[in-house]
């Protein structure tokens, strides 16, 4: 079986998996829990296409996850498009946005990609905040997204919104992999590893970097789209820097250099959250103290660390 | 060597004895437990982070009036359990605290304490989830007022930014007339908030004094730690009288910026926010004449309850309550008083109770404050504004508003709107 094959029949089986063993158990607590899991790991996961594929740190991929957050809502809110449409609306926008926000940005290098990303992202940041009519402003998008029925599926169902999001997650899974398991994936490690010499050898280093950057917000923005459904508006904190952060943060904690490290990163990132609010209000003190033992400690994410120990030596 | 029946008991029929006595034994127990579950509210807040006080004082106020009822039998011994939980500000967070609060620690109630954004989050997913909500802390007036936002099982117990408009615009145009004050200029934080608590109180003040003019505007950041910019253009600019809608942390660094340009000796500052004890306390030096509306004061409405109410605050937490306080306090009266009057924790049946249901406050008018059934909120809670006084009670000459203006004008200003 090919390798494609054999991923495809995996996500198949994940996504049936989660599934049945949502539906035998019929707990709303753990529908939330994988929902917001399966938002939250696409995003790490887009955002790892850049850091862990490409060796481009962007402190401002949350631009993205907002953008489409905001620009599936403000359409959904017209009440002039069905969802799907309005959904692939907002991919189509957050491309654009991604193209011309990527076409300045990999012309810097290092230090200077990553302040001109959250620069950005502090922009679109900015224009929610300052554009009340259209935006709501700090207060949000206000009133709802409204779920008209398309193809006989109602997402005025929680449970047809977590079907949903679960399938999105998963096929996106297996479409990011398949990128970056395919020659132009392997270009992406390259550029990574040595950009001069990927040059040298005639690989168009800047394009590469663009189609990554455009991926990756793509992934990003239909994570903020997934957010959107779920919490049913958008808020201009889906925008900020502090959520590039985190993204970071669950980046480190997974592991970044395999692929479902970001996706474990973002399940121990909502655990220790969900857990340490019950108790405590000092959750970013907690945070702080595993970010610190992890960088320290492990000086890996925890799924590289169990993948450098199972291979072989 | 085996045991005859009448012999020494086995291990085994010690176990089965033991566990029959003791399953009969704790039974009654079991089902009274069983229908003495509390009665669990919970309370999605901001307890971290730069305006933790606001969740502070909202889950003390709220916990004062759960021991209460609590100490005074309950429901029939059934109590009421508060369980409190930190958004962190941020409107996601707080939508996830909602359902966990709802489907993980099973309550059936929402103590909504959170900021604006926070507040319509939770509003979109007691919306979907039909729980029964009261805001206590969003001043935004949509959140009840326009009808697409507003749901059947949302109620809101807190002050709003369209009431505290009109009594300033006309307590400020009274002001105005009697001391000649026409130009005018706004310093307001640059968000909605202040943006439309500035541009609302100057159309009230314009109604009620047309001569008046607003001669500028200056809009720091919220949460700004240098206001020079800001002083500056007010200084330049000259105006007769200055309105801001700055609060909390943000007010304390105005005001004590200001006063090294001599600022509140050359204009009139009407600040809305100055009247709470927080920001009474933190400023370095409080220039007396600054007006301001009621925020929370124990003196305001100068009634023994209130003064009693704040005294019982102080003792218990050693510090005096704020806004939030008052809101909370009330919130959860009108939940407990709902509670007693149904008998039940149904949020259907307790919504029902609560449309109309009038209760006795400290912190009412005349003595009471009413849940409006129209659309969900309270009225006829003071209102007033008075002159801040450099040492305690820090503000004096309270006058309080009239209650028939600002629903007059603000059924005037739902029509315009398209939403009465």
């Amino acid at each position: 079986m090919r390798a494609t094959s054999r991923e495809a029949l995996l996500a198949l089986l994940a996504c049936a998996v989660t599934l049945l063993l949502a539906a035998a158990l019929g707990s709303k607590p753990l529908i939330d829990t994988l929902m917001r899991l399966a938002i939250f790991g696409l995003y790490a996961v887009s955002l790892n296409i850049l850091v862990g594929y490409t060796g481009l740190v962007s402190f401002g991929h949350a631009m993205f996850f907002g953008f489409g957050a905001y620009a599936f809502g403000l359409l959904m809110q017209t009440g002039m498009t069905s969802l799907p449409a309005a959904a692939l609306a907002s991919l189509a926008l957050s491309a654009v946005l991604a193209l011309v926000v990527g076409a300045l940005c990999i012309r810097l290098a290092d230090i200077y990609f990553s302040f001109l990303t959250l620069a950005f992202q502090m922009l679109l940041h900015a224009v929610i905040l300052s554009w009340v009519g259209l935006t709501g402003g700090d207060q949000g998008l206000q009133g709802g997204i409204p779920r008209p029925r398309f193809l006989g599926i109602n997402l005025a169902d929680p449970w047809q919104v977590f079907v949903v999001t679960m399938v999105a997650f998963f096929a996106s899974l297996l479409a990011i992999r398949t990128i970056l398991q395919s020659p132009f994936g392997y270009a992406l490690r390259m550029v990574r590893d040595n950009a001069p010499r990927a040059a040298a050898l005639g690989l168009p280093v800047q394009r590469y970097k663009l189609a990554a950057f455009v991926i990756a917000g793509l992934f990003g923005a239909l994570a903020g789209i997934l957010m959107a459904l779920y919490v049913s508006g958008a808020y201009p904190n889906f925008a900020f820097w502090t959520l590039s952060g985190e993204g970071m943060f669950m980046i480190m904690l997974g592991g970044i250099g395999v692929f479902l490290g970001p996706v474990l990163g973002a399940a121990i990132f909502l655990l220790l959250n969900d857990t340490v609010t019950r108790f405590t209000e000092y959750n970013g003190m907690v945070m702080g103290v595993v970010l610190l033992v992890v960088v320290l400690g492990l000086r890996q994410g925890l799924l590289d660390v169990v993948m450098a120990r199972l291979r072989p030596r | 060597m085996a045991h005859s029946g009448f012999g020494r008991p086995g291990r085994r029929s010690v176990l089965r004895a033991g566990l029959a006595t003791g399953a009969t034994l704790a039974l009654p127990f079991v089902a009274r437990g069983a229908s003495k579950q509390p009665i669990r509210i919970g309370q999605p807040s901001i307890l971290s982070g730069r305006i933790a006080q606001l969740g502070i004082s909202s889950r003390n106020a709220a916990q004062m009036v759960v021991d209460a009822f609590n100490a005074a039998g309950g429901l029939d011994g059934r109590t009421i359990e508060l369980i409190s939980r930190d958004s962190k500000g941020k409107p996601d967070e707080a939508a996830r605290v909602v359902r966990e609060l709802i489907n993980n620690d099973g309550c059936q109630i929402i103590l909504d304490s959170e900021a604006s954004s926070g507040a319509f989050a939770v509003q979109e997913v007691v919306r979907e989830t039909g729980t029964l909500c009261i805001h206590a802390d969003s001043e935004t007036t949509s959140l009840t007022a326009d009808p697409k936002i507003r749901a059947a099982n949302a109620f809101r117990c807190a002050r709003q930014v369209l009431h505290d408009s009109i009594v300033g615009g006309s307590y400020a145009a009274g002001i105005a007339k009697a001391q000649g004050l026409k130009r005018w200029m706004t310093c307001s934080p640059d968000y909605v908030y202040g943006r439309d608590s500035s541009s609302e109180f100057l159309d009230y003040l314009k109604l009620f004094e047309p001569s008046v003019e607003a001669v500028g505007a200056t809009w720091p950041k919220l949460f700004a730690p240098d206001y020079t910019e800001n002083v500056t253009r007010i200084l330049e600019t000259k105006p007769q009288a200055l309105y801001s809608a700055l609060y909390s942390g943000d007010l304390v660094s105005f005001i004590d910026q200001g006063n090294l340009y001599g600022l509140f000796d050359q204009v009139k500052f009407f600040a809305i926010n100055m009247a709470d004890y927080t920001t009474l306390h933190a400023v370095k030096k409080l220039p007396a004449g600054i007006y301001s509306c009621n925020r929370y004061l124990s003196t305001f409405p100068a009634t023994k309850a209130n003064a009693e109410w704040s005294a019982a605050y102080d003792k218990r937490y050693s510090v005096l309550p704020l806004n939030w306080a008052w809101q909370n306090a009330l919130a959860m009266q009108f939940l407990v008083e709902a509670i007693r009057k149904t008998g039940s924790d149904d949020g259907k049946v307790l919504a029902g109770a609560l449309r109309g249901m009038t209760v006795e406050s400290p912190f009412g008018a005349k003595g009471t404050v009413t849940m409006r059934a129209e659309d969900q909120t309270i009225v006829d809670y003071a209102i007033g504004w008075g002159v801040t006084i450099p040492q305690a009670p820090f503000v004096e000459g309270m006058e309080p508003a009239d209650w028939t203006v600002i629903t007059a004008r603000e059924t005037e200003w739902k029509k315009q709107k398209g939403w009465a």
